[in-house]
């Protein structure tokens, strides 16, 4: 009697929260993807470029998304009208991310093209702020965005920076959740 | 001594304007702390701004990634490192929009703003309030806020200890001047009020030296008085006698010339004596006139027989060098008087008294300054006094004599004739002995005067006919003998008993001379004179007076004034209406 009231119980919670949590995760997972649009941009003040990734002072920045046109919808509109320093901010979207895409930021989501390894590496070395996203596979990029108590959080390595000759401010590192080489 | 207190005066300025230049400068100073105190103040602010400013720009830095990724637990960790410093009251971290994310607030400061200010650094309430943006590459990210700790009071005294000292002691300064002022104003007060009491009693004090010497002259006169009444008695009794003698044997021409000349000596004698008594009486000021002691001796010879009585002889040994010495003529005479007086008390059953004139140089002498002096010594053969009486014998008030003999004030004044002739009264005796009293009287550099009133040598009895006298006396009976001989004289005569009746004659003719009784009822001798002279202005006049003080009549009707004292004899007035008519008894004769 008792165990059958319990299960019964149970089984109501259950499905209460499940319809309460529904619409919410929902709604919660479209904030996520907004702030982490927020963060391409976000990101650049804190990082140093080598001389000669940009041309000219005022050359744009361009922020690449790689295999997510959804999500690139996203950065457009976070990152219109917005400047890093004397650089108007530009959002590109590609198909398969290469060394001489021009990119300075790439969101790299991987497609069927290009897988997100793929991309990784064929940017390796090269003086482009790779942003990975845990949600989206366990490749990691320069940044590495996880979901941490419901916030948006990252992890930074460092070695890759450096290996692509960029320089991450400390002020950065010191948010970040893990900072590896 | 004079340097020094020369080195404290600073010439032109007076203390009124020292004080003012002290008030001024104390006035500079404070003022100078206040402005040092307010540019103290201003630089503090101004340091405590920026200091305040590069702290929330630090934290400003800081935060930045944390705002990007809106991480509010590191901007947590950010704004709570604050509490570390004790200089911050509250802090607030703001995203772009000015929304507050985190806050801090510690002790009692009020909270930050919930809406982030605008861009701005100020002082409110002692503490200074700080927004500040927080941008990485210039792209603002938020704002940040720092408010610092209220400056306690004790902040504040420490900021402006040495300011504020700096003007108590300038406080203290401006009222210690200004209490020295007020009291150098009072002292200078008091010292004026000490000089008009000083001087009202110089005054004062001259005053009552006037009177002492009015009255040390009286106490002679009184002292006197008993002699010279018994002498007076003697002299009546023989003009009582010559007159008797006249009446009765009137036909005996011969006789009658002698006890005439008898009688006539004996009024002279009198009226010697009393024109001395009355020369004393005179209230006058001290004279200074240069003269010469022997002859003023001389002159005394009858008053001082007179009152040193039959008992007592009389010796003068005057000097003939005619020194003169510089004194009052009447205080001498009286300070003779006086010595003499003490004298003949202190030889009751007679004796010797000689006074002495002795020109002396004196060349040290610790009193009295070198130089040539007379000494005039007076010496009895008395009893003469002990010491101790000496030493004090000068002093006022002093005397060995009972009551009622003397008030003590004879040597005293002989004292003060001699130091006001710049001079000494000494006292020499021995007890038994006697006793000598010299004045020492200093040398004058003036040249002696010759005294006014000598008396011509010759008697002269010259007749005048023709001329015509106005007599003008109130007493019948002095009239009538004068009358009689002005007509002996050989004038006519027109007589008045009184200034009216004078003038009434006067209107009508002109005598030749007018013979003018100074004291009359209703209108005196002077009143009559001035409207005599009205009518004839060149009018001589004679007054006869029996006054003492010639110098009040000559006041009242000018120096020209012919005086005869009464009385006076027929030989002096010929001689007097002789010279005032312009004919010398040759003339005449």
């Amino acid at each position: 009697m008792t165990r059958r009231g319990s299960g019964w119980i149970g089984g109501a919670l259950l499905a209460l929260a499940t319809l309460a949590a529904t619409p919410t995760r929902a709604e919660t997972g479209a904030l996520e993807q907004a702030v982490k649009a927020t963060y391409l941009y976000k990101l650049a003040p804190f990082v140093a470029w080598p001389p000669g990734a940009f041309n000219a002072t005022d050359d744009p920045l361009v922020i690449c998304v790689q295999g997510a046109d959804a999500f690139a919808g996203l950065v457009d509109r976070a990152a219109a009208g917005q400047r890093v320093g004397p650089h108007p901010v530009l959002v590109r979207r590609l198909a398969r991310l290469e060394r001489t895409s021009g990119c300075h930021v790439a969101y790299v989501a991987g497609s069927q093209a290009q897988s997100t390894a793929q991309a990784l590496a064929a940017v390796s070395g090269s003086p482009v702020l790779t942003v990975t996203d845990a949600e989206r596979g366990p490749a990691r990029g320069i940044v590495h965005l996880v979901l941490n108590s419901g916030k948006v959080r990252f992890s930074v390595n460092i070695g890759q920076a450096e290996a692509g000759g960029l320089a991450v401010s400390s002020k950065l590192l010191a948010l970040a959740l893990e900072v590896s080489r | 001594m004079t340097s020094r207190a020369a080195a404290w005066t600073l010439p032109g300025i007076t203390e009124r304007r020292l004080t003012t230049l002290a008030w001024i400068s104390a006035l500079a100073l404070l003022a100078l702390g206040a402005l040092l105190s307010v540019r103290n103040e201003s630089a503090f602010r101004h340091e405590m701004g920026r200091q305040t400013n590069a702290q929330a720009d630090i934290l400003a830095a800081s935060v930045t990634a944390a705002l990007a990724f809106d991480d509010r637990l590191a901007m947590r960790q950010y704004v709570d490192a604050l509490k570390a410093n004790p200089g911050i009251s509250a802090a607030a971290v703001y995203d772009g929009q000015g929304n507050q994310l985190v806050s801090l607030r510690l002790g009692d400061a009020p909270a930050p703003p919930a809406h982030a200010a605008p861009v701005s650094t100020f002082w409110r309430m002692g503490r200074v309030l700080a927004t500040r943006p927080a941008a990485e590459q210039g792209q603002v990210l938020g704002y940040v806020y720092l408010e610092t700790r209220q400056d306690s009071l004790s902040d504040v005294v420490n900021r402006h200890t040495g300011v504020g000292l700096l003007t108590i002691m300038g406080l203290l300064l401006l009222i210690l001047v200004s209490l020295a002022a007020a009291q150098l104003q009072a002292r200078a007060g008091q010292l004026t009020i000490a000089n008009d009491r000083l001087t009202e009693e110089m005054e004062a004090r001259a005053q009552a030296e006037e009177a002492l010497r009015q009255s040390q002259k009286m106490e002679a006169l009184g002292q006197l008085t008993g002699g010279i009444a018994h002498d007076f008695n003697n002299l009546l009794q023989v003009i009582q006698g010559a007159l008797e003698l006249i009446r009765r044997r009137s036909s005996d021409v011969a006789r009658v010339e002698t006890w005439a000349q008898n009688g006539l000596q004996a009024a002279d004698r009198g009226a010697a004596l009393t024109r001395q008594l009355l020369a004393f009486s005179r209230t006058q000021k001290l004279d200074l006139r240069p003269f010469v002691v022997a002859e003023l001796v001389a002159g005394m010879r009858e008053l001082l027989i007179r009152t040193l009585g039959p008992n007592i002889e009389l010796t003068l040994a005057l000097d003939t060098d005619r020194v003169p010495v510089l004194s009052d003529r009447t205080q001498l005479e009286l300070a003779i008087l006086n010595l003499a007086i003490n004298a003949r008390d202190a030889m009751p059953e007679g004796g010797r008294l000689v006074i002495r004139t002795q020109p002396t140089v004196i060349e040290t002498d610790p009193v009295l300054e070198a130089g040539e002096y007379v000494a005039l010594s007076v010496t009895d053969s008395g009893e003469g006094m002990p010491a101790e009486v000496i030493a004090r014998a000068f002093d006022p008030f002093f005397t060995t004599k009972s009551m009622g003999k003397g008030t003590g004030l004879g040597l005293s004044q002989v004292y003060g004739v001699a130091r006001q002739a710049g001079g000494e009264a000494r006292i020499a005796s021995t007890p038994g002995e006697g006793t000598t009293v010299t004045v020492l009287l200093r040398r004058s550099e003036q040249a002696a005067e010759a005294e006014a009133e000598a008396s011509g040598p010759d008697p002269i009895l010259a007749p005048a006919a023709g001329a015509t006298v106005m007599v003008v006396d109130d007493d019948t009976q002095v009239r009538a003998l004068l009358i009689e001989t002005l007509n002996l004289l050989g004038y006519e005569v027109l007589e008045a008993d009184g200034g009216a009746t004078a003038l009434e004659v006067l209107a009508t003719r002109r005598p030749d001379a007018m013979l003018l009784d100074f004291a009359m009822p209703q209108m005196n001798g002077a009143q009559v004179a001035d409207r005599a002279r009205k009518l004839w202005p060149d009018l001589p006049i004679v007054f006869a007076s029996g006054h003492a003080d010639t110098a009040a009549i000559k006041a009242a009707v000018g120096d020209g004034a012919r005086i005869l004292r009464k009385p006076f004899d027929m030989n002096e007035l010929a001689r007097t209406l002789n010279g005032i008519l312009g004919r010398t008894p040759a003339d005449a004769g």
